[in-house]
């Protein structure tokens, strides 16, 4: 009998649970598909494509990776399946592919792998990844949509107009946002499974939903909002539920003691009522959870669990002395343990120089590349703007053009500086000017029909340039926007024909807006919910009329 | 509410193999072997030589100091060898071979029924040592040390430890169902020199017939009770024991007599009643033989010293080929190599599983999941231990209570990556003792 028998030697214990991290990670998986499934009948098949996209591509950059780096590939353990879930459900349904892509890659090499692979990032991959996409591609990132037009997110319209969306179809997920994080109700029970499964544990997601109703309904009382709707609007709005039960909870970057874990969720819902409510954006979820992530070591250094019976009995045990022969060794050891100490820190430097010089090296290079085709491509818009606010014109020249540019440059600084000190405005900056001509440039007595004005305002969501075309008589030709950030679905709406064309043809002295309906010659319709906007359009072109003037044009 | 502590795991009980099985008197028939060191504590000193004919319930090696305990043969033969034998722990030991002549000659022991009340101290304590118990549940503590405390007057409860956390096993509870009159006596033995203390009998609640059985047996005893614990492992743990059962903690450096406790296993009870009131040494225990790759799981009474490889079959064999053979339970037993190992005082049950789970699963990266800070019955982190113990840091690991651990396996039982957090923490514990002793 010994002979047949292949007996197998290990300590104790000798039995295991069933679960495996690849078990816990279908598990969470299992848990996103109510929310998923809502986000891609909701966004339809774009946002399934953006899903299926995010997920071939975190796990094929992990295998990449793995393999390029001579490591034993371990996609078989759904890490990064869940990481390309989590990232798809953050972006906004209709972004372009390849930035979905760019972003699973920052996820998965960048923030995962770099810093050790499974268990070693120190942020949250997926959200990591989804701030980094906003950094880059904030237009992208803030292009919200509902039924296939662009609109607001509820939270946006909360913050700017204060006005609540229905709180229904904001509970059921019939609003704007990202793909996963419209449905509360989805997510809610995707959470409850988590919760059944013993997958997640309460205490983040409560003290941090928790902290930061509270702190919601203080300061609703103060402003002495009709603090339950309000609050409502808050709790259902934005990507606070995704991010409380499944990025808050994600076991790699959140605290792994009960204490820790209370900490951390009060710090997050402390966080995110900060950047919710006095932040530049309305969301504030994922920053506070990349923010939070970078805090978690401390936590749970200052939450260790007081051991069974610690602190029980007369005498403590005291931690192992050093033996002689040892603090012997220990003298010597000094010098050698100082060396090897100066050496890992030179390494760590070498090794974060080398990192930087060959990123700045890559983003010089790309700088290098791109630049001329960038600036082509802008003077392309700006010409093309130019004629679209002076349509009637033959040719555009730019003051700098017609003259030298020190001349223009002397010229633009009288203008703003009358603009300013003289006629009142603000913020609203000239910033060129352009003769609109009967024929192109080189010809020989042109006349002069107008002028382009291009105005630079701050806006909403920072500053915002527009073209202006301008007659000799005053009359306004058309106004077209170089840039604009403002939000979507609200501010955005000034770049839209039906605003835009309020002003065409018109010759007055200055606009003004209204909110009931325009009735004279200078009133310009406000965009609902986004008077900041309206308020930076109009100033900009009448700072773009002004400037007429002052060149002797108009009335 | 249910007697209990904050952590613990839920392995599957396989209980149901040999629960229903009563106890059966296995003989062996071939040598048997006497490691002299079946207990913590200095080794016992051989009293016989190669060639000396020996008895059932002979002393053969005598305690070897206080803290240490005697050995008795529990066959009739011939000293076959003095020499070192594999153990189930893995090392060899120093251990009396006997040819088993097969007819169970025995010593004439001397009963004794002098009442409870005029029993004494000496008496007892002298009549257990003489007896050569041990803790039976494994550790291995010479009993009668453990029935001497410093502060006699500071013991106020003597507790049973029937909760058999561990899954598999079935001895503890074959003896509650088939012997519960000599196991009370046993107690009352104990209680009858510890006038100030109470007792209990601390019962996991996956065993209602033996709580039910004892209850009623007890009912009217105001000095002993029967606490029925909530069914998890590691229940038995002592000082998880102690906590659920009088709500005292004690911590790693401390005795249950700190907390005014004594705690003995079922079989160690059974043994002092054996020891006073039969005036038999201990020669047999209960070993449950068990596992899917047993053909007859079942529950027997061994006498100790036989061969493992006779008792499996004595058990039917095998009816699948084992993968594993372990020594104990599934969660703190010893795995062995080779059945030739004998029975000891501390061998609860042979298990044999045709899969070995350990191997199945390949070890992975922490995922910082916490559930093994969940079940830890001592409080500590386990995955922070088992890095700073990778690491080699001694000094962090004491801070963070590396020390408090106790072994019990939970969280290489529950940990998701496969981690063999038990190990890494214990093999580090065993270093930082070693040089605590130096």
């Amino acid at each position: 009998m010994d002979e047949q028998m292949n007996l197998k030697i290990s300590a104790s214990p000798h039995v295991r649970s069933k679960d495996t991290t690849s078990d816990i990670m279908f598990d969470v998986v299992l848990a996103l598909a109510p929310a998923t499934a809502f986000g891609l009948y909701l966004f339809g098949w774009y946002a399934a494509l953006l899903v299926a996209v995010c997920i071939l591509s975190c796990v094929g950059f992990e295998a990449l990776f793995q393999k390029l780096m001579g490591k034993k590939v371990t996609v078989g353990d759904f890490s990064a399946v869940v990481t390309g879930l989590l990232l798809a459900l953050n972006l906004p349904p209709k972004l372009p592919i390849w930035m979905a892509v760019v972003g699973s890659a920052f996820a998965i090499i960048v923030v995962k792998q770099l810093f050790g692979g499974l268990g070693q990032n120190f942020m949250n991959p997926a959200l990591a990844a989804r701030c980094f996409l906003i950094l880059s591609f904030a237009r992208y990132m803030t292009d919200f949509y509902y039924d296939g037009v662009a609109t607001a997110t509820p939270l946006a319209v909360l913050k700017q107009s204060g006005q609540v969306e229905s709180l229904r179809s904001m509970f059921l997920g019939h609003t704007a946002g990202t793909i996963g994080e419209t449905s509360v109700a989805a997510l809610l029970i995707g959470a409850i499974y988590l919760l059944a499964r013993r997958i997640i544990n309460f205490r983040i997601p409560v003290f941090y939903i928790g902290t930061f109703a509270a702190a919601i309904t203080i300061y609703g009382f103060a402003k002495g909002y009709d603090v339950p709707v309000f609050l409502a609007a808050h709790l259902c709005g934005g990507g606070l539920m995704l991010g409380a039960w499944f990025m808050a909870t994600d076991y790699v970057t959140s605290p792994i003691t009960s204490k820790g874990k209370i900490i951390y969720g009060i710090f997050l819902g402390l966080l995110t009522f900060v950047l919710r409510i006095f932040g530049p954006s309305a969301e504030g979820v994922s920053y506070s959870i990349i923010i939070g992530n970078l805090i978690v070591p401390l936590i749970e250094r200052v939450t260790v669990p007081k051991a069974f019976g610690a602190g029980m009995g007369k005498k403590e045990e005291k931690p192992v002395e050093a033996k002689e022969e040892e603090k012997e060794e220990a003298k010597e050891a000094p010098a050698e343990k100082a060396r090897a100490d100066v050496k890992g820190v030179l390494l760590a430097v070498l090794a974060i120089s080398v990192i930087t010089v060959l990123m700045g090296s890559i983003l010089g290079v790309m700088h290098e590349v791109t630049k001329d085709p960038i600036a082509s491509v802008e003077k392309d818009a700006k010409e093309e703007a130019y004629k679209e606010v002076f349509p009637d014109a033959g040719g555009i020249i730019p003051m700098d053009e017609a003259g030298t540019a020190e001349q223009a440059q002397e010229y633009l600084d009288q203008v703003n500086t009358t603009l300013h000190d003289i006629k009142g405005f603000k913020t609203a900056a000239v910033t060129e000017i352009a003769f609109a001509c009967e024929s192109p440039a080189g010809t020989k007595q042109n006349k002069v029909l107008g002028y382009v004005v291009l105005v630079t305002n701050k806006g909403y969501g920072g500053d915002m340039q527009l073209a202006v075309g301008v007659s000799s008589k005053g009359e306004v030709k058309g106004i077209s926007f170089l840039s604009i950030n403002e939000t979507a679905g609200l501010g955005m709406k000034a770049n839209t024909d039906a605003f835009k064309d309020q002003f065409k043809g018109k010759t007055v002295d200055a606009f003004k807006f209204t909110k009931t309906g325009s009735t004279a010659e200078n009133e310009i319709d406000a965009l609902s919910g986004a008077t900041i906007t309206t308020t930076a359009v109009t100033d900009a072109v009448n700072a773009a009329v002004a400037c007429v003037n002052l060149l002797g044009g108009g009335n | 509410m249910k007697h209990t502590f904050k952590g613990g795991i839920h392995p599957y009980e396989g209980k149901n193999l040999t629960e229903d099985k009563d106890i059966k008197e296995f003989r062996p028939k071939g040598d048997m072997v006497y490691p002299v060191s079946q207990h913590i504590g200095a080794p016992a000193k051989p009293l016989v030589k190669k060639g000396d004919q020996v008895l059932v319930g002979q002393l053969i090696a005598e305690a070897g100091g206080f803290v240490s305990a005697g050995i008795h043969s529990s066959v009739s033969g011939t000293v076959k060898a003095i020499e070192s034998r594999l153990t189930s722990a893995g090392t060899k030991v120093n251990s009396i071979v006997i040819e088993n002549d097969g007819e169970f000659r025995s010593v004439e022991f001397e009963p004794d029924d002098t009442p409870l009340a005029e029993l004494t101290r000496e008496t007892v304590i002298e009549k257990i040592k003489a007896a050569g118990i041990v803790g039976m549940g494994g550790a291995g503590f010479p009993t009668h040390v453990k029935l001497s405390p410093k502060d006699l007057s500071a013991i106020d409860h003597i507790i049973v430890n029937a909760s058999e956390c561990e899954p598999y096993l079935t001895s503890d509870y074959r003896r509650l169902m088939e012997q519960p009159d000599e196991v009370i006596e046993g107690l009352r033995i104990v209680l009858a020199i510890f006038p100030g203390a109470k007792g209990i009998i601390a019962i996991e609640d996956n065993k209602p017939e033996a709580i039910r059985s004892l209850k009623e047996k007890l009912a009217g005893d105001e000095r002993i009770s029967v606490h029925s614990m909530k069914t998890k492992y590691p229940e038995g743990a002592e000082r998880q024991l102690i906590y659920a059962n009088t709500g005292r903690l004690i911590n790693s450096g401390m005795l249950p007599a700190d907390a005014g406790c004594i705690v003995h296993n079922v079989d160690t009870i059974h043994a002092i009643y054996d020891a006073v009131r039969l005036g038999k040494p201990l020669t047999s225990r209960v070993v449950t033989v068990t596992g899917d790759a047993i053909m007859e799981p079942a529950n027997f009474l061994v006498p100790i010293g036989s061969s493992t490889q006779e008792l499996i079959e004595a058990a039917g064999g095998f009816l699948n080929p084992p993968e594993k053979l372990i020594s104990g339970g599934p969660m703190m037993g010893k795995a062995i190599y080779d059945t030739s190992i004998p029975i000891t005082k501390g061998s609860s049950a042979v298990l044999a599983l045709t899969k070995d789970e350990v191997a199945e699963y390949e070890e992975g990266p922490c995922i910082r999941c916490g559930k093994c800070i969940e079940v830890c019955p001592g409080r500590v982190m386990p995955e922070h231990l088992a890095n700073l113990a990778l690491q080699g840091d001694f000094e962090a690991f004491q801070k963070y209570n590396g020390m408090e651990c106790c072994e019990c396996g939970c969280c290489s039982y529950v940990c998701p990556a496969k981690r063999h957090l038990t190990q890494i923490i214990a093999g580090t514990r065993k270093e930082i003792l070693a040089k605590r002793k130096k």
